[in-house]
Protein backbone atom coordinates (compact mmCIF):
# COMPACT_ATOMS: atom_id res chain seq x y z
CA UNK A 1 0.00 0.00 0.00
CA UNK A 2 2.56 2.41 1.02
CA UNK A 3 4.78 1.37 -2.01
CA UNK A 4 1.98 1.82 -3.98
CA UNK A 5 1.44 5.63 -3.37
CA UNK A 6 4.64 6.37 -3.36
CA UNK A 7 4.90 4.51 -7.16
CA UNK A 8 2.12 6.92 -7.60
CA UNK A 9 3.38 10.36 -6.40
CA UNK A 10 6.46 9.36 -7.93
CA UNK A 11 4.70 9.31 -11.48
CA UNK A 12 3.03 12.13 -10.82
CA UNK A 13 5.56 14.22 -9.78
CA UNK A 14 7.61 13.39 -13.58
CA UNK A 15 4.40 13.79 -15.40
CA UNK A 16 3.91 17.18 -13.50
CA UNK A 17 7.11 18.58 -14.33
CA UNK A 18 7.29 17.56 -18.16
CA UNK A 19 3.63 19.02 -18.34
CA UNK A 20 4.88 22.71 -17.44
CA UNK A 21 4.88 24.13 -20.65
CA UNK A 22 1.55 23.20 -21.61
CA UNK A 23 0.33 23.99 -18.29
CA UNK A 24 1.92 27.52 -18.83
CA UNK A 25 0.05 28.26 -22.24
CA UNK A 26 -2.81 26.44 -21.22
CA UNK A 27 -2.45 23.82 -23.26
CA UNK A 28 -4.21 20.98 -21.59
CA UNK A 29 -7.82 20.02 -20.61
CA UNK A 30 -9.73 21.98 -18.15
CA UNK A 31 -9.36 18.74 -15.66
CA UNK A 32 -5.31 17.93 -16.42
CA UNK A 33 -5.02 22.11 -14.94
CA UNK A 34 -7.38 21.35 -12.00
CA UNK A 35 -4.87 17.77 -11.77
CA UNK A 36 -1.30 19.64 -12.44
CA UNK A 37 -2.32 22.94 -10.04
CA UNK A 38 -3.08 20.52 -6.80
CA UNK A 39 0.78 19.54 -8.00
CA UNK A 40 1.72 22.85 -7.59
CA UNK A 41 0.57 23.85 -4.75
CA UNK A 42 2.92 21.39 -2.85
CA UNK A 43 5.85 22.28 -5.24
CA UNK A 44 7.98 25.23 -5.43
CA UNK A 45 10.32 24.72 -7.78
CA UNK A 46 7.36 23.67 -10.20
CA UNK A 47 5.65 27.12 -9.12
CA UNK A 48 8.96 29.07 -9.73
CA UNK A 49 9.35 27.35 -12.84
CA UNK A 50 5.50 28.19 -14.62
CA UNK A 51 6.05 31.67 -13.12
CA UNK A 52 9.45 31.88 -15.09
CA UNK A 53 7.69 30.40 -18.39
CA UNK A 54 4.41 32.72 -17.76
CA UNK A 55 6.68 35.67 -18.19
CA UNK A 56 7.85 34.24 -21.39
CA UNK A 57 4.51 33.69 -23.39
CA UNK A 58 3.16 36.83 -21.80
CA UNK A 59 5.91 38.11 -24.20
CA UNK A 60 4.51 36.73 -26.88
CA UNK A 61 1.28 37.71 -26.22
CA UNK A 62 2.45 41.65 -25.90
CA UNK A 63 3.79 40.86 -29.16
CA UNK A 64 0.12 40.67 -30.72
CA UNK A 65 -1.00 44.29 -29.06
CA UNK A 66 -3.66 45.76 -31.22
CA UNK A 67 -5.00 48.52 -30.00
CA UNK A 68 -9.09 47.61 -28.63
CA UNK A 69 -11.87 49.36 -31.02
CA UNK A 70 -13.15 52.35 -29.49
CA UNK A 71 -15.44 52.75 -26.92
CA UNK A 72 -14.36 49.38 -25.31
CA UNK A 73 -12.84 51.33 -22.75
CA UNK A 74 -15.87 53.05 -21.68
CA UNK A 75 -17.81 50.12 -21.73
CA UNK A 76 -15.30 48.24 -19.02
CA UNK A 77 -14.73 51.35 -16.96
CA UNK A 78 -18.93 51.69 -16.87
CA UNK A 79 -19.08 47.64 -16.04
CA UNK A 80 -16.44 47.58 -13.28
CA UNK A 81 -18.47 50.89 -12.12
CA UNK A 82 -20.87 48.43 -10.80
CA UNK A 83 -18.95 45.13 -10.10
CA UNK A 84 -18.25 44.43 -6.67
CA UNK A 85 -14.60 43.75 -6.10
CA UNK A 86 -12.64 40.78 -4.67
CA UNK A 87 -11.74 41.08 -0.91
CA UNK A 88 -7.89 39.82 -0.34
CA UNK A 89 -7.49 35.90 0.31
CA UNK A 90 -7.73 35.92 4.17
CA UNK A 91 -5.29 33.33 4.91
CA UNK A 92 -2.87 32.18 2.03
CA UNK A 93 -3.44 32.27 -1.17
CA UNK A 94 -5.01 28.96 -2.11
CA UNK A 95 -4.42 28.58 -6.04
CA UNK A 96 -7.23 26.00 -6.64
CA UNK A 97 -9.75 28.44 -5.07
CA UNK A 98 -8.80 30.96 -7.57
CA UNK A 99 -9.01 28.43 -10.43
CA UNK A 100 -12.51 27.61 -9.37
CA UNK A 101 -13.52 30.95 -9.74
CA UNK A 102 -12.01 31.53 -13.10
CA UNK A 103 -13.81 28.53 -14.24
CA UNK A 104 -17.56 29.54 -12.66
CA UNK A 105 -16.96 33.09 -14.24
CA UNK A 106 -16.29 31.81 -17.75
CA UNK A 107 -19.72 29.20 -17.07
CA UNK A 108 -21.09 32.10 -16.09
CA UNK A 109 -20.45 34.31 -19.06
CA UNK A 110 -21.39 31.49 -21.34
CA UNK A 111 -24.35 31.01 -20.25
CA UNK A 112 -25.68 34.60 -21.64
CA UNK A 113 -25.28 33.68 -25.26
CA UNK A 114 -28.49 33.88 -27.13
CA UNK A 115 -28.92 33.49 -30.46
CA UNK A 116 -29.18 36.15 -32.09
CA UNK A 117 -27.24 38.67 -29.73
CA UNK A 118 -24.23 39.43 -32.04
CA UNK A 119 -26.89 41.04 -34.68
CA UNK A 120 -28.22 43.60 -32.73
CA UNK A 121 -25.52 46.07 -31.33
CA UNK A 122 -27.89 47.57 -28.87
CA UNK A 123 -28.41 43.85 -27.84
CA UNK A 124 -24.95 43.82 -27.37
CA UNK A 125 -24.21 46.99 -24.72
CA UNK A 126 -27.87 45.60 -23.43
CA UNK A 127 -25.78 42.33 -22.58
CA UNK A 128 -22.83 44.62 -21.37
CA UNK A 129 -25.36 46.07 -18.90
CA UNK A 130 -26.93 42.80 -17.86
CA UNK A 131 -23.64 41.01 -17.25
CA UNK A 132 -22.27 43.64 -14.98
CA UNK A 133 -25.46 44.17 -13.45
CA UNK A 134 -25.77 40.26 -13.05
CA UNK A 135 -22.10 40.35 -11.15
CA UNK A 136 -23.17 42.92 -8.96
CA UNK A 137 -26.26 41.57 -7.64
CA UNK A 138 -25.63 38.02 -7.74
CA UNK A 139 -28.83 37.88 -10.22
CA UNK A 140 -29.27 33.47 -11.19
CA UNK A 141 -28.18 32.17 -14.26
CA UNK A 142 -32.08 31.74 -15.25
CA UNK A 143 -33.75 34.54 -14.29
CA UNK A 144 -30.89 36.77 -16.22
CA UNK A 145 -32.41 36.42 -19.76
CA UNK A 146 -36.31 36.85 -17.98
CA UNK A 147 -34.93 39.67 -16.54
CA UNK A 148 -33.83 41.08 -19.74
CA UNK A 149 -36.58 40.34 -21.95
CA UNK A 150 -38.61 42.45 -19.02
CA UNK A 151 -36.86 45.12 -18.77
CA UNK A 152 -35.45 45.57 -22.71
CA UNK A 153 -36.36 49.21 -22.32
CA UNK A 154 -34.77 50.11 -19.12
CA UNK A 155 -31.51 47.91 -19.96
CA UNK A 156 -31.68 49.82 -23.47
CA UNK A 157 -31.09 53.22 -21.27
CA UNK A 158 -29.22 52.06 -19.06
CA UNK A 159 -26.27 51.02 -21.28
CA UNK A 160 -27.14 54.24 -23.22
CA UNK A 161 -25.87 56.43 -19.97
CA UNK A 162 -22.71 53.35 -18.83
CA UNK A 163 -21.19 53.72 -22.54
CA UNK A 164 -22.06 57.72 -22.84
CA UNK A 165 -18.75 59.62 -23.87
CA UNK A 166 -19.16 61.31 -20.32
CA UNK A 167 -20.09 58.89 -18.23
CA UNK A 168 -19.21 59.55 -14.50
CA UNK A 169 -19.27 57.67 -11.93
CA UNK A 170 -19.71 58.18 -7.93
CA UNK A 171 -19.70 55.96 -5.11
CA UNK A 172 -20.53 57.59 -1.63
CA UNK A 173 -22.37 56.58 1.95
CA UNK A 174 -25.85 56.41 2.87
CA UNK A 175 -26.84 58.16 6.06
CA UNK A 176 -28.16 55.20 8.24
CA UNK A 177 -26.18 52.51 6.71
CA UNK A 178 -25.00 51.26 3.01
CA UNK A 179 -23.35 52.49 -0.16
CA UNK A 180 -24.36 53.94 -3.45
CA UNK A 181 -23.20 54.32 -6.59
CA UNK A 182 -24.35 56.50 -9.72
CA UNK A 183 -23.31 56.03 -12.85
CA UNK A 184 -24.59 59.67 -14.93
CA UNK A 185 -24.44 61.39 -18.08
CA UNK A 186 -25.44 64.31 -19.04
CA UNK A 187 -25.52 64.12 -22.70
CA UNK A 188 -27.96 61.00 -22.23
CA UNK A 189 -30.24 63.31 -19.59
CA UNK A 190 -30.47 60.05 -17.18
CA UNK A 191 -28.18 58.32 -14.73
CA UNK A 192 -28.46 54.91 -13.14
CA UNK A 193 -28.85 54.26 -9.17
CA UNK A 194 -27.30 51.63 -8.01
CA UNK A 195 -27.26 50.78 -4.04
CA UNK A 196 -25.46 48.08 -1.54
CA UNK A 197 -26.04 47.48 2.17
CA UNK A 198 -29.44 49.42 2.60
CA UNK A 199 -30.91 49.27 5.39
CA UNK A 200 -34.21 46.83 5.27
CA UNK A 201 -37.23 48.93 5.82
CA UNK A 202 -40.53 47.03 7.31
CA UNK A 203 -43.21 46.44 4.35
CA UNK A 204 -45.25 49.42 5.01
CA UNK A 205 -42.22 51.61 3.44
CA UNK A 206 -40.06 51.95 1.08
CA UNK A 207 -37.23 54.26 -0.15
CA UNK A 208 -37.35 56.80 -2.59
CA UNK A 209 -35.36 58.73 -5.46
CA UNK A 210 -35.57 61.89 -6.13
CA UNK A 211 -34.28 64.63 -8.83
CA UNK A 212 -34.38 67.94 -7.06
CA UNK A 213 -33.03 71.58 -9.15
CA UNK A 214 -33.98 74.34 -10.59
CA UNK A 215 -36.77 72.60 -12.53
CA UNK A 216 -38.24 71.65 -9.74
CA UNK A 217 -38.80 68.24 -7.14
CA UNK A 218 -39.60 65.19 -8.93
CA UNK A 219 -39.80 62.23 -8.15
CA UNK A 220 -37.93 58.85 -9.72
CA UNK A 221 -39.36 56.22 -7.88
CA UNK A 222 -39.66 53.75 -5.34
CA UNK A 223 -36.32 51.83 -5.16
CA UNK A 224 -37.25 47.50 -6.04
CA UNK A 225 -36.54 45.68 -2.82
CA UNK A 226 -33.27 44.45 -2.54
CA UNK A 227 -31.95 41.43 -3.51
CA UNK A 228 -28.58 39.57 -1.00
CA UNK A 229 -27.76 43.22 0.40
CA UNK A 230 -27.96 44.87 -3.48
CA UNK A 231 -30.77 47.17 -4.92
CA UNK A 232 -31.09 48.16 -7.86
CA UNK A 233 -30.46 49.36 -10.92
CA UNK A 234 -32.76 51.87 -11.05
CA UNK A 235 -32.66 54.80 -14.37
CA UNK A 236 -33.26 58.00 -13.49
CA UNK A 237 -34.34 60.25 -16.43
CA UNK A 238 -35.18 63.58 -17.45
CA UNK A 239 -31.67 64.83 -15.18
CA UNK A 240 -30.80 68.15 -15.59
CA UNK A 241 -28.09 70.50 -14.94
CA UNK A 242 -27.96 71.76 -11.65
CA UNK A 243 -29.91 68.73 -10.03
CA UNK A 244 -29.38 67.11 -6.56
CA UNK A 245 -29.86 63.15 -6.32
CA UNK A 246 -31.72 62.46 -3.16
CA UNK A 247 -33.10 59.48 -1.32
CA UNK A 248 -35.80 59.23 1.07
CA UNK A 249 -37.48 56.63 3.43
CA UNK A 250 -41.18 57.42 3.29
CA UNK A 251 -44.45 55.26 2.90
CA UNK A 252 -44.57 52.29 0.41
CA UNK A 253 -46.55 53.68 -1.83
CA UNK A 254 -44.55 56.69 -2.58
CA UNK A 255 -45.46 60.20 -1.46
CA UNK A 256 -45.42 63.77 -4.02
CA UNK A 257 -43.01 65.27 -1.88
CA UNK A 258 -39.81 64.57 -0.14
CA UNK A 259 -40.79 65.08 3.66
CA UNK A 260 -38.91 62.23 5.20
CA UNK A 261 -35.56 62.59 6.07
CA UNK A 262 -32.78 62.96 2.97
CA UNK A 263 -30.60 59.46 3.13
CA UNK A 264 -28.67 60.93 0.53
CA UNK A 265 -28.38 64.08 -1.50
CA UNK A 266 -25.62 64.49 -4.12
CA UNK A 267 -25.08 67.29 -6.03
CA UNK A 268 -24.57 66.08 -9.77
CA UNK B 1 -25.32 65.92 3.58
CA UNK B 2 -23.27 63.31 2.25
CA UNK B 3 -19.90 63.21 0.64
CA UNK B 4 -19.23 62.00 -2.78
CA UNK B 5 -16.33 61.11 -4.35
CA UNK B 6 -16.13 61.24 -8.08
CA UNK B 7 -14.01 58.46 -9.69
CA UNK B 8 -13.43 56.33 -6.69
CA UNK B 9 -15.59 53.33 -5.26
CA UNK B 10 -13.56 53.42 -1.83
CA UNK B 11 -14.50 56.33 0.35
CA UNK B 12 -11.94 55.33 2.95
CA UNK B 13 -8.93 55.91 0.85
CA UNK B 14 -7.65 59.34 1.15
CA UNK B 15 -6.98 60.78 -2.28
CA UNK B 16 -5.46 64.21 -4.02
CA UNK B 17 -8.49 66.20 -4.86
CA UNK B 18 -7.03 67.85 -7.64
CA UNK B 19 -6.92 64.20 -8.98
CA UNK B 20 -10.35 62.84 -8.11
CA UNK B 21 -12.25 63.36 -11.85
CA UNK B 22 -12.13 60.20 -12.77
CA UNK B 23 -10.37 59.28 -16.22
CA UNK B 24 -7.59 61.59 -16.64
CA UNK B 25 -5.02 60.47 -18.93
CA UNK B 26 -2.13 61.92 -16.54
CA UNK B 27 -2.46 61.24 -12.72
CA UNK B 28 -0.49 63.78 -10.64
CA UNK B 29 -1.36 62.26 -7.19
CA UNK B 30 -0.49 58.73 -7.98
CA UNK B 31 2.68 57.28 -6.51
CA UNK B 32 5.39 56.51 -9.14
CA UNK B 33 7.12 57.92 -11.62
CA UNK B 34 5.33 58.50 -14.87
CA UNK B 35 7.41 55.65 -16.96
CA UNK B 36 4.98 54.23 -19.41
CA UNK B 37 5.51 50.50 -19.86
CA UNK B 38 7.66 49.40 -16.97
CA UNK B 39 6.22 46.71 -14.82
CA UNK B 40 6.50 47.52 -11.33
CA UNK B 41 4.52 50.84 -12.46
CA UNK B 42 1.60 48.54 -13.30
CA UNK B 43 2.06 46.32 -10.19
CA UNK B 44 1.74 49.21 -8.45
CA UNK B 45 -1.45 50.44 -10.09
CA UNK B 46 -3.09 47.38 -9.84
CA UNK B 47 -2.89 47.67 -5.82
CA UNK B 48 -4.47 50.95 -6.46
CA UNK B 49 -7.12 49.10 -8.52
CA UNK B 50 -7.47 46.50 -5.53
CA UNK B 51 -8.82 49.67 -3.21
CA UNK B 52 -11.54 50.69 -5.92
CA UNK B 53 -9.01 53.29 -7.67
CA UNK B 54 -11.24 53.86 -10.94
CA UNK B 55 -8.62 56.69 -12.24
CA UNK B 56 -5.62 53.36 -11.61
CA UNK B 57 -8.33 51.34 -13.34
CA UNK B 58 -8.16 53.91 -15.86
CA UNK B 59 -4.48 53.71 -16.39
CA UNK B 60 -4.09 49.94 -16.36
CA UNK B 61 -6.68 49.66 -19.37
CA UNK B 62 -4.39 52.02 -21.38
CA UNK B 63 -1.49 49.78 -20.78
CA UNK B 64 -2.67 46.13 -20.56
CA UNK B 65 -6.15 46.78 -23.24
CA UNK B 66 -3.74 46.61 -26.46
CA UNK B 67 -2.03 43.33 -25.22
CA UNK B 68 -5.16 42.09 -23.67
CA UNK B 69 -7.22 42.54 -26.98
CA UNK B 70 -4.43 41.70 -29.55
CA UNK B 71 -3.85 38.19 -27.45
CA UNK B 72 -7.87 37.34 -27.44
CA UNK B 73 -8.19 38.67 -31.09
CA UNK B 74 -5.18 36.01 -32.14
CA UNK B 75 -6.66 33.11 -30.61
CA UNK B 76 -10.40 33.47 -31.04
CA UNK B 77 -10.15 35.81 -34.11
CA UNK B 78 -13.45 36.94 -34.56
CA UNK B 79 -13.54 40.44 -33.66
CA UNK B 80 -16.79 40.83 -31.71
CA UNK B 81 -16.35 37.96 -29.63
CA UNK B 82 -12.96 39.18 -28.89
CA UNK B 83 -13.87 42.25 -27.57
CA UNK B 84 -16.53 40.93 -25.48
CA UNK B 85 -14.06 38.30 -23.53
CA UNK B 86 -11.31 41.22 -23.21
CA UNK B 87 -14.04 43.58 -21.64
CA UNK B 88 -14.59 40.16 -19.27
CA UNK B 89 -10.96 39.83 -18.64
CA UNK B 90 -10.60 43.70 -17.93
CA UNK B 91 -13.19 43.04 -15.38
CA UNK B 92 -11.67 39.86 -13.66
CA UNK B 93 -8.69 42.41 -13.58
CA UNK B 94 -11.14 44.45 -11.67
CA UNK B 95 -12.60 42.27 -9.65
CA UNK B 96 -9.65 40.64 -8.59
CA UNK B 97 -7.28 43.14 -8.61
CA UNK B 98 -6.35 41.86 -4.57
CA UNK B 99 -5.26 38.38 -5.61
CA UNK B 100 -2.72 39.82 -7.74
CA UNK B 101 0.80 38.80 -5.90
CA UNK B 102 3.87 40.62 -7.38
CA UNK B 103 5.84 38.37 -5.56
CA UNK B 104 4.96 35.52 -8.13
CA UNK B 105 5.07 37.18 -11.27
CA UNK B 106 4.90 40.41 -13.03
CA UNK B 107 1.77 42.23 -13.20
CA UNK B 108 1.75 42.18 -17.33
CA UNK B 109 1.99 38.22 -16.88
CA UNK B 110 -0.29 37.89 -14.62
CA UNK B 111 -2.79 40.01 -16.73
CA UNK B 112 -1.74 38.13 -19.97
CA UNK B 113 -2.41 34.54 -18.19
CA UNK B 114 -5.84 35.38 -17.45
CA UNK B 115 -6.38 36.79 -21.02
CA UNK B 116 -4.90 33.75 -22.54
CA UNK B 117 -7.12 31.68 -20.27
CA UNK B 118 -10.29 33.20 -21.02
CA UNK B 119 -9.59 33.15 -24.83
CA UNK B 120 -8.67 29.65 -25.07
CA UNK B 121 -11.75 28.44 -22.18
CA UNK B 122 -13.99 30.37 -24.76
CA UNK B 123 -12.76 28.85 -27.90
CA UNK B 124 -13.14 25.44 -26.33
CA UNK B 125 -16.33 26.15 -25.01
CA UNK B 126 -17.77 26.83 -28.80
CA UNK B 127 -15.98 24.27 -30.37
CA UNK B 128 -17.28 21.47 -27.78
CA UNK B 129 -20.67 23.29 -29.20
CA UNK B 130 -19.93 22.76 -33.26
CA UNK B 131 -17.72 19.72 -32.86
CA UNK B 132 -14.21 19.33 -34.41
CA UNK B 133 -15.15 19.79 -38.08
CA UNK B 134 -13.10 23.51 -38.00
CA UNK B 135 -10.01 21.97 -36.33
CA UNK B 136 -8.36 21.31 -39.71
CA UNK B 137 -9.59 24.50 -41.33
CA UNK B 138 -8.42 26.80 -38.71
CA UNK B 139 -4.83 24.40 -38.43
CA UNK B 140 -3.55 27.02 -40.73
CA UNK B 141 0.08 27.70 -41.04
CA UNK B 142 -0.05 29.84 -37.97
CA UNK B 143 4.04 30.95 -37.93
CA UNK B 144 3.00 32.82 -40.64
CA UNK B 145 0.56 34.69 -39.55
CA UNK B 146 2.80 35.62 -36.52
CA UNK B 147 5.32 36.62 -38.80
CA UNK B 148 3.04 39.14 -40.44
CA UNK B 149 1.41 39.94 -37.16
CA UNK B 150 4.71 40.62 -35.72
CA UNK B 151 6.09 44.43 -37.27
CA UNK B 152 8.52 46.76 -36.76
CA UNK B 153 8.54 47.43 -32.67
CA UNK B 154 11.28 46.36 -31.19
CA UNK B 155 9.52 43.93 -28.75
CA UNK B 156 8.37 42.34 -31.60
CA UNK B 157 11.47 41.98 -33.82
CA UNK B 158 12.86 40.59 -30.75
CA UNK B 159 9.64 37.60 -30.26
CA UNK B 160 10.32 37.21 -33.69
CA UNK B 161 13.89 36.25 -33.69
CA UNK B 162 13.65 34.33 -30.48
CA UNK B 163 10.68 32.09 -32.34
CA UNK B 164 12.81 31.76 -35.24
CA UNK B 165 15.66 29.93 -33.10
CA UNK B 166 13.51 27.32 -32.10
CA UNK B 167 13.17 24.22 -33.90
CA UNK B 168 10.65 23.63 -36.16
CA UNK B 169 8.56 21.43 -33.65
CA UNK B 170 9.22 23.39 -31.01
CA UNK B 171 8.00 26.99 -32.67
CA UNK B 172 4.79 24.50 -33.87
CA UNK B 173 3.87 23.19 -30.66
CA UNK B 174 4.23 26.78 -29.23
CA UNK B 175 2.43 28.63 -32.11
CA UNK B 176 -0.26 26.27 -32.38
CA UNK B 177 -0.77 26.15 -28.34
CA UNK B 178 -0.26 29.86 -27.24
CA UNK B 179 -1.74 31.51 -30.23
CA UNK B 180 -4.53 28.91 -31.93
CA UNK B 181 -5.10 27.65 -28.73
CA UNK B 182 -4.70 23.74 -28.84
CA UNK B 183 -4.50 21.67 -26.14
CA UNK B 184 -0.94 19.62 -26.18
CA UNK B 185 -3.02 16.73 -27.90
CA UNK B 186 -4.90 18.47 -30.01
CA UNK B 187 -1.45 19.42 -31.27
CA UNK B 188 0.66 16.12 -31.30
CA UNK B 189 -2.44 14.87 -33.39
CA UNK B 190 -2.57 17.56 -36.18
CA UNK B 191 1.09 17.03 -36.08
CA UNK B 192 1.45 13.37 -36.07
CA UNK B 193 3.90 13.24 -33.17
CA UNK B 194 3.05 11.46 -29.79
CA UNK B 195 1.60 13.57 -27.10
CA UNK B 196 4.42 12.76 -24.74
CA UNK B 197 7.20 14.42 -27.45
CA UNK B 198 4.87 17.53 -28.04
CA UNK B 199 4.81 18.09 -24.22
CA UNK B 200 8.23 17.64 -23.95
CA UNK B 201 9.34 19.93 -26.89
CA UNK B 202 6.75 22.86 -25.31
CA UNK B 203 8.71 23.03 -22.05
CA UNK B 204 11.82 22.97 -23.80
CA UNK B 205 10.93 25.91 -26.23
CA UNK B 206 9.17 27.91 -23.76
CA UNK B 207 12.47 27.34 -21.44
CA UNK B 208 14.43 28.82 -24.57
CA UNK B 209 12.60 31.45 -25.41
CA UNK B 210 12.21 32.64 -21.58
CA UNK B 211 16.36 32.99 -21.89
CA UNK B 212 16.31 34.26 -25.40
CA UNK B 213 13.99 37.03 -24.17
CA UNK B 214 16.49 37.70 -21.38
CA UNK B 215 13.35 37.10 -18.33
CA UNK B 216 14.09 37.47 -15.36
Amino acid sequence: MKLGLGKRRTIAARDAHTLAGAYAMDAISERDRARFEQHLAGCQECTREIASLREATARLGTATAVTPPAGLKGRVMAAAAMTRQQPPAAAEPDAPARADATVRAGAWFRSLAWPGRAAVAVAAAAAVVVLALAVVFGVSNGSIRQQLSQAQASSQQIAAVLTAHDAQMMTGPVAGGGTATIVMSHSQHALVFTAAGLRALPASRGYELWLIGPAGTRPVGMLPAGSQGMTGPVIAAGLRVGDHLALTAGPAGGTSQPTAPMMLDVAL
Amino acid sequence: VTQYLPGGTNPDVPRDPGNAGGPDPDHPGHPGPPAPGTGTDLAVQIGLVARGDAAAFDDVFEKVGPAVFGIVLRVIRDPAQSEEVTQEVLLEVWRNASKFDAGRGSAMAWVMMLAHRRAVDRVRSVQKESERERRTASAEVPYDDVIEAVESSLERERVRRCLRSLTNLQRESVTLAYYSGYTYDQVASLLGVPAGTIKTRMRDALIRLRDCLGVV
